[in-house]
């Protein structure tokens, strides 16, 4: 034993451990007791307070720099594993060189005092004690009431153990009661007992055995109804399996929002999807709120409102703008997870970027609504143009085939005329025809600023003979410096179609007026063609107006196309036709612009 | 021999011109009225509606005309005195070969015929054997 200093009580001679280190914590003396107390052989006599206490020893280290009195609980395992708690008291010398080390073990204190706190942490508890030597069981209140039985039921260790649900709940059990009652094992278990009212329900069994003198006379514990926490776990356990299987191969990424501490965690995928940075990302509900897009906001924190109220679960689709400003469209969808009176406390997601499924979906359905539209002309038009062609070489068939039958007497030359004439419609009808398709494949045009007056001055040229001899009135009410979106040929074609109906259908009883206007709204110019001519029975006529070979007037040069081609050539512009009318008074036509 | 009245209702005069002188030749009618459209027809019935005898024993009627088309006339006639269903024989002689047409021309129970153009000797002939 080291014994430099020669006092005359020895240090060593102490009954309780103790020992005296320098600045260092190298251990210069040290009581026999210490050896016991720290279950050290007689042979191996500790050098460094390390060899005592682990690697807790560092915290004296301040204790000796700054020559106070320190005291700390400090955990540490004995040989057998057993863990024990050593309050370590340290007092510097009155020389201040050296330090006086006590250990106290205060397991005990420190077990009852962590089983007392978790008994009140825990709600729900009962006890239960069996007394091998009377052979007893006996169950508190609350251990009654979770396995539903009546206040005065008396059970036997047989009796209780069958709550268990058969197999492996009971199996495990009973294993544990007969380690308790010949190895004196403790047990903390969770299982499923069936109540005496048939419920299945999870519950927290622990179990001690009582020794004495070597004898497990009995064992006790307590008996926790856990049914709702472990369901509530194991509910979240599935999910978050589910979870993880979906995660892996989408670009899906997850969230989970503490809503109390508003304290929220992005996975690494969130980053990605959102293009965030993860240092810039201040981890709160308000940093998701800042990337959703402004026109989707209201709706999207609507649908975090209604996950927590609890009127539908969170599953939406939020526009969001991603760190480098394009816009991505976010399937989200989440969980809310609450505690007992249903109050929110976490909310869990997912998040997937859907943006080229969604645009291939929107100009999926663009295509669509085109096919649609031209599908429907496409039928329109193929019946009305068979009509008419079959109207022409049905004529030339009926003509030619009277004239072979000799029907035609001696009307021969008639007979020809009226064939080479029934000839010459089929051969308009067909030029017609490619007008029509001409304007439906041209459909995706670039349109051009083109000045109106310019071209209606044009027209007004080329119809110049019919104006004179007609006796029209043309006023053109429109600045010079007018421009509209459209295509050259187009416009002339619309502009000529108006003009020579107001001319062709004026009203005998007046001198035909026509007036050319303009007028602007938000989006639109619209340049409006007015006549005092004989007008349209539009209730009557309304629907077909536009039609294809739709006529209504007994005019003979009524063909039915001119308004067809008008209409066709507005919609490929991206603009509209409309018509005002009334009968006796004129009419006024309105060619809506894109502006 | 009594004299046959035909009532043509057709905006083509072309086809007005050739069946003219089929329905003629096949001695279908001896008289043959034509109309550029149901309305003119109709107003030519409707002055006939006291001397039924005057009534054209036979009526074709296109399909595709202005300001009255075929099957306006035939909503008019399904109304009107009973006189004109009863008396005359009224075919639709059109160029239309589209089933639905075929399918509504079905609505109206009094039609005699639908015929399709171009109108042959054999349609002439069969309408006669009526």
């Amino acid at each position: 034993m080291n014994t430099k200093k020669a006092f005359p009580f020895k240090l060593v001679d102490n009954p309780f451990p103790l020992v005296i280190v320098d600045s260092t914590l190298t251990i210069q003396e040290c009581s026999v007791e210490t050896l016991a107390f720290f279950e050290i052989d007689d042979s191996a006599q500790p050098m460094h307070l390390k060899e005592l206490i682990g690697e807790s020893y560092k915290i004296f280290l301040e204790s000796t720099e700054n020559k106070k009195k320190q005291i700390e609980t400090i955990s540490i395992f004995s040989k057998t594993e057993k863990q024990r708690w050593i309050r370590t008291a340290c007092y510097p010398d009155i020389t201040n060189s050296h330090f006086h080390i006590y250990f106290d073990d205060v397991s005990d204190e420190i077990s009852q005092y962590e089983l007392s706190m978790r008994a009140k942490r825990i709600a729900k508890i009962g006890s239960w004690k069996v007394d091998l030597v009377k052979n007893t069981l006996i169950w508190s209140d609350i251990t009654r009431e979770i396995h539903e039985v009546p206040n005065d039921f008396v059970p036997d260790l047989k009796m209780a153990i069958n709550f268990y649900k058969e197999g492996k709940h009971r199996d495990k059990i009973n294993n544990a009661v007969s380690a308790c009652m010949e190895m004196a094992k403790p047990f903390d278990l969770e299982l499923i007992i069936v109540t005496a009212k048939g419920r299945e329900k999870w519950v927290r069994a622990i179990g001690e055995a009582e020794v004495i003198q070597g004898e497990v006379c009995g064992f006790q514990g307590v008996f926790q109804d856990i049914d709702k926490i472990k369901r509530e776990q194991l509910r979240y356990e599935i999910l978050n399996n589910r979870m993880r299987a979906a995660i892996e191969g989408a670009n899906i990424g997850i969230w989970d929002w503490d809503i109390e501490k508003n304290d929220l965690i992005w996975d690494e995928n969130m980053f990605t999807i959102f293009g965030i940075d993860e240092s810039q990302f201040k981890a709160a509900y308000e940093a998701w709120e800042s990337v959703v897009h402004p026109d989707d906001k209201e709706n999207a924190v609507e649908e975090v409102q209604m996950a927590l109220d609890g009127i539908k679960e969170f599953d939406t689709e939020f526009r969001a703008i991603k760190g480098c400003g394009s816009i991505a469209y976010i399937l989200g969808r989440a969980i809310v997870f609450r505690d007992e009176e249903g109050n929110p406390l976490r909310m869990v997601g997912i998040n997937q970027d859907v943006t080229k499924a969604r645009i291939k979906d929107i100009r999926a359905r663009r295509l669509l609504e085109v096919m649609e539209k031209q599908n429907v002309k496409l039928t329109n038009f193929a019946h009305v143009v068979s009509h008419n062609i079959r109207s022409s070489s049905s004529n030339i068939s009926m003509l030619s085939g009277m004239l072979l039958d000799n029907t035609s007497n001696d009307r021969t030359l008639e007979f020809i005329e009226m064939i080479n004439k029934s000839a010459e419609k089929l051969e308009e009808t067909i030029s017609d025809l490619n007008e029509i398709v001409k304007i439906q494949t041209t459909d995706s045009l670039d349109l051009y600023q083109i000045e109106v007056r310019s071209v209606l001055e044009s027209v007004i040229e080329s119809i110049n003979a019919l104006v004179v001899e007609s006796k029209a009135e043309i006023r053109i009410d429109i600045d010079r410096s007018l421009r509209v979106w459209g295509i050259k040929p187009y416009l002339t074609s619309i502009f000529l179609n108006l003009l020579t109906n107001s001319i062709k259908y004026r009203s005998p009883d007046r001198k035909l007026l026509v007036n050319i206007g303009v007028e602007h709204s938000d989006n639109q110019t619209v340049i409006a063609f007015n006549d005092n001519g004989i007008g349209i029975d539009l209730k009557k006529n309304g629907q077909h107006l536009f039609g294809m070979y739709k006529t209504f007037h007994s005019n003979k040069d009524a063909k039915g196309i001119g308004l067809y081609i008008a209409n066709n050539q507005m919609e490929a512009l991206d603009g509209r036709i409309e018509v005002k009318s009334s009968v006796g008074q004129g009419s006024t036509f309105y060619l809506h612009f894109k502006k | 021999m009594e004299t046959k009245k035909l009532f043509l209702v057709d905006n083509d005069d072309i086809f007005c011109f050739a069946a003219e002188v089929l329905i003629k030749s096949r001695n279908l009618a001896h008289e043959v009225a034509r109309f550029e459209n149901g309305l003119e027809a109709l107003n030519a019935l409707k002055t006939l509606v006291d001397s039924p005898d005057e009534l054209p024993a036979i009526l074709l009627l296109d399909l595709n005309m202005p300001i009255m088309s075929g099957w306006e006339f035939l909503d008019e006639i399904k109304t009107g005195p009973e006189i004109f269903t009863k008396k005359i024989a009224i075919y639709i002689l059109t160029s239309s070969i589209a089933p639905e047409d075929v399918t509504k021309s079905k609505d109206y129970p009094f039609l005699e015929g639908y015929i399709t153009k171009p109108l042959t000797v054999e349609d002439i002939d069969r309408v006669s054997a009526k």
